[in-house]
């Protein structure tokens, strides 16, 4: 064969090895350690950061709006619906614990930015009350943001979006309210709100102010549970209070305790919204008699676990009635997990023997993930001694 | 608290496949103190899935190349058998559908030499036995590539046994393919691959072009059927079956080098640890620049490389998961490359050194090779582009969201205007990669998928040539898309074992001399 001659044919390769060091010869002796891809990415996801509380006041008699303000000036992007992860240290554990956040993504913006969670006393999340028995102003706190997918997303959602919420669960939607107020999200959102009695609404104020600068844009639909007074809608989110106030073609997004989540749900099904219309952020597991398929005969029993961290191995005591994660954070071994409902994955660990019940709901692990033994510790709990491995943290 | 041994053998940076390969191949040959560190919580680097409600999505992986059947294994697959990784593989139904509405050309090619030249000549009478000796070129030159890239010979005796290769490594890919004198519909029919190289023919070495079409016409393609998860998590269970140790959530953030030898790497948790031999999947970009301690440890002859070198392209991805089957969806390829506008690389080219709109589109129905990759009644489909990194370098925080949609949106724009089917009101789930993506997963530096361009002036056949001349610090090898083989998942194994073999070598050599303190 011949493509252009034998000699230039057959000197190809003496050719481009010529040409190849000539492209480096000419290439610059002074060094480039500039990546403004990895910049920007280190911008969008910081990781762990440094906050100062510099506000803390009132969002309802029974909840605490704490405002966060970064020590190195920078709160990274986020959206609304996302949340945030806490660090908090109690005793020699530090626990991971993750909250929506309450504030609009243009507050993160602003010259002094910062970040809001809005926090229900008295709701047993390991830690009770550790923000109120813990946090001053001007408390230094570790905290990573933003995670988490229970945004909008133009490309996918109805540009009406309803909100349904129960409890601190509102949370979410408070920010989405802000940033519509703000005219940065160009949606129109209807909040169906829940909850027992006035007086435990979170964020009135602020749900009412956004309403009021933005009346066209922002619906709220207040629903008391157990509340006599109440001139509005009462009793339980139902289907006839959800149709009532739902435009055609919606996007349905919920957020708020388990219980509540197993009724939307059904209502949902039942309405025949579409999968493409409904989302629902992730919470964490509830107590395992809410857990689908939990074997109650575990319950009180406590068994022994191996912790591999490198060549490093820890024995602990694992009680069967509580996520592996928790066994952790007791024996103060650090865990990084996030969502702490088995969905996104951060404390994916690896079972190196025993049995392990994983709770259904919410279960993200990945199909190989689960033929081959790795399970998300904040969704898992012992039916056996245990031997897993986890990151160095 | 003690997490580490006082000394390894080996410390692999990245458990991606090149990483988990260069394991795998240096226990074949009874190495075993290794030790691998990984960035993120799971190994496989870009060869990944994620899951969004419940459902798992593929993160990157179009077509695994160099599998072959279980009759024919090339050279990735029989690797993958020796060491005992068990992969349930399926076979991708075509090589491509190729659309350029300008030109009226739809054409769906199988592989299967015979096959693909047949299917051509139905449309284009006359041409297949002159498209069937193009294929057989390509695939002599993929079967000396092989055999060349690990057993080195001299010239005269490459030219008697290799002649077809000898003779073609000089020019690029336009210039072989044009001494065939096909009509231009054909070249373009030929030419889809040259976007999973990221290069365009007119520089892209035909040796590398020849390597492409020939493995992939000639077995056809695979997919994991769990998705690339499969292949990373089964490549690390074997990695850690054989003794290796592999921690997650390690960053390495220094190679630590004394007298132009590795000693060791620091983590950016801050555990030192010793070592004789460092595999690299941080790029040399990054190595040379940042990773060395210190730097002046660093020969002005490896900034000059990273800094001559070009880097190839990035990602631009859009992945859905739809609420519907492919079947009702209109969806009947597992692969289209569309190209808009032209079929012309130079042109699409220049559009790719943008941030878009663009128009040569690479998509992917995953469920038409793997049936219930999706639940049911839905499926997973992405769109893709492999632009350079350059158009996204200004780039501001403030405004990624944003732009990631307006990037997705114009790409579903552009598939619904040359396909007529209908995305856009069936998105259940989405996500975008951009290369900031990447960097945030994987570290890669810029975000680059594909390492340094496959170009005529940086060609694969100089690089195992200049092979001696690219090795800097002693007891550091580079394993990634950065290394001789290049970009794709296939060549990432590929690096991974040459770079474990210049690790073994040079143990025997220094164990030859008298010990490597000696």
């Amino acid at each position: 064969m011949k493509i252009k001659g034998f000699l230039k044919d057959v000197g190809g390769a003496s050719r481009v090895t010529k040409m190849r060091q000539e492209l480096i010869a000419n290439g610059s002796p002074v060094p480039d350690p500039k990546d403004p891809i990895r910049e920007l990415a280190d911008l969008l996801h910081p990781g762990k950061q440094q906050f100062t509380v510099t506000e803390i006041r009132e969002a309802s008699p029974t909840s605490t709006t704490y405002r966060f303000s970064p020590v190195n000036g920078h709160v990274p992007v986020f959206q609304s619906g996302q949340y945030v992860n806490f660090y908090l240290t109690v005793g020699e554990s530090v626990l991971t614990r993750a909250y929506s956040i309450s504030s609009a993504p243009y507050e993160a913006r602003l010259d002094e930015p910062f970040f809001e969670v809005t926090i229900r006393h008295n709701v047993h999340y390991l830690v009770p009350d550790w923000f109120q028995e813990n946090v001053k102003p001007g408390t230094e706190i570790t905290a990573a943001l933003p995670f988490g997918q229970f945004n909008y997303e133009p490309l996918r959602d109805s540009d009406h979006v309803v909100g349904i919420a129960g409890g601190s669960g509102i949370t979410p939607f408070v920010s989405m309210a802000k940033e519509i107020a703000h005219g940065k999200l160009d949606i129109d959102l209807t909040i169906i709100y829940g909850s027992v009695k006035h007086t435990d609404i979170v964020c009135g104020d602020e749900l009412e102010a956004a309403r009021s600068a933005c009346p066209d844009r922002i619906h709220v639909v207040h629903v008391m549970s157990e509340d006599e007074e109440w001139e509005g809608e009462k009793g339980f989110v139902t289907r006839e209070i959800i149709e009532k106030y739902s435009p055609e073609g919606c996007s349905y997004f919920f957020c708020g305790p388990p219980v509540m989540f197993f009724m939307v749900d059904k209502i949902m099904n039942e309405m025949g919204v579409p999968m493409k219309r409904f989302r629902h952020d992730a919470t964490a597991q509830p107590a395992v008699k809410l857990i689908p398929g939990f074997p109650m005969d575990q319950v009180g029993k406590t068994y022994k676990m191996t912790v591999v961290r490198g060549i490093h191995e820890d024995v602990i005591d694992a009680a069967a009635d509580e996520p592996i994660a928790v066994a952790l954070e007791r024996s103060a071994i650090p865990i990084d997990t996030h969502c702490r409902g088995g969905e996104c994955g951060f404390c994916r660990t690896q079972l190196l023997g025993g049995d392990i019940f994983v709770s259904p709901l919410n279960d993200g692990r990945r199909a190989m993930d689960k033929e081959l033994g790795w399970f998300h510790a904040c969704s898992a709990y012992p039916v056996s001694d245990l031997k897993i491995k986890i990151p160095i943290i | 608290m003690k997490f580490y041994k006082d000394h390894y053998d080996v410390v692999i940076i990245g458990g991606a496949l090149a990483g988990l390969s260069a394991a795998l191949q240096l226990q074949q040959k009874g190495i075993r103190d290794i030790l691998i560190l990984e960035k993120h919580n799971l190994p496989g680097g870009l060869a990944t899935s994620y899951v969004r409600n419940g459902i798992e999505i593929e993160a990157t992986l179009h077509e695994m190349m160099s599998i072959g059947s279980k009759e024919d294994r090339l050279k990735v697959g029989v690797f993958f058998d020796e060491c005992g990784v068990d992969i349930d593989w399926l076979k991708v139904p075509e090589a491509y559908r190729f659309v350029e509405p300008k030109k009226g050309i739809d054409i769906t090619l199988h592989a299967g030499f015979e096959t693909m030249s047949k299917e051509i000549d139905a449309k284009y009478p006359g041409w297949g036995p002159k498209v069937l000796e193009f294929m057989k070129l390509c695939n002599t030159v993929y079967d000396s590539m092989n055999i060349l890239s690990v057993t080195p010979m001299s010239k005269p005796t490459m030219l008697m046994k290799h002649p077809e290769f000898v003779k073609t490594a000089g020019y690029t890919a336009t210039e072989v393919i044009d001494t065939f004198g096909f009509p231009q519909d054909i070249v373009d029919i030929l030419t889809p691959y040259w976007i999973y190289v990221g290069n365009p023919m007119s520089t892209l070495p035909f040796t590398i072009y020849a390597f492409l079409m020939a493995d992939y016409f000639r077995g056809g393609s695979y997919v994991p059927r769990k998705y690339s998860h499969e292949m990373s998590l089964k490549l690390q269970t074997k990695a850690e079956e054989n003794g290796a140790q592999i921690e997650f959530c390690q960053e390495v953030e220094k190679i630590l080098v004394k007298d132009g030898k590795v000693t060791g790497v620091r983590t950016k948790r801050g555990d030192t640890i010793n070592c004789d031999y460092v595999i690299s999947g941080a790029y040399p970009n990054k190595v040379y620049t940042q990773m060395i301690e210190p730097l002046s440890e660093v020969p002005v002859g490896a900034v000059k490389m990273v800094n001559g070198r070009r880097l190839s392209v990035t990602t631009a991805s859009v992945m859905m998961v739809l609420d519907d089957t492919p079947e009702n969806l209109g969806i009947k390829d597992y692969n289209i490359f569309s190209a808009g506008d032209t079929m012309d690389t130079d042109e699409i080219w220049k559009e790719n050194q943008t941030t878009g709109p663009y128009k040569y589109l690479t998509s992917i129905c995953l469920d038409l090779a793997n049936p219930g990759a999706t639940p049911k009644g839905m499926c997973q489909f992405s769109i893709t582009n492999l632009p350079l990194v350059k158009g996204f370098l200004d780039l501001k925080e403030e405004d990624y969201y944003d732009f990631k949609r307006k990037l997705a949106s114009e790409m579903i724009d552009e598939y619904e205007r040359v396909s007529g089917i209908n995305i856009r009101d069936h998105i259940v789930e989405i996500e975008v990669s951009t290369p900031v993506t990447i960097a945030h997963y994987v570290g890669a530096w810029k975000g680059s998928i594909y390492g340094y361009s496959h170009s005529i002036d940086d060609h694969a056949v100089a690089r195992l040539q200049m092979k001696e001349d690219d090795h800097y610090i002693d007891g550091l090898e580079f394993a990634g898309a950065h290394a001789i083989s290049g970009n794709g998942m296939g060549p990432a194994v590929t690096n991974g074992r040459a770079a474990a073999k210049a690790v073994w070598e040079d143990m025997e050599k220094k164990a030859a001399a008298g010990g490597r303190n000696a």
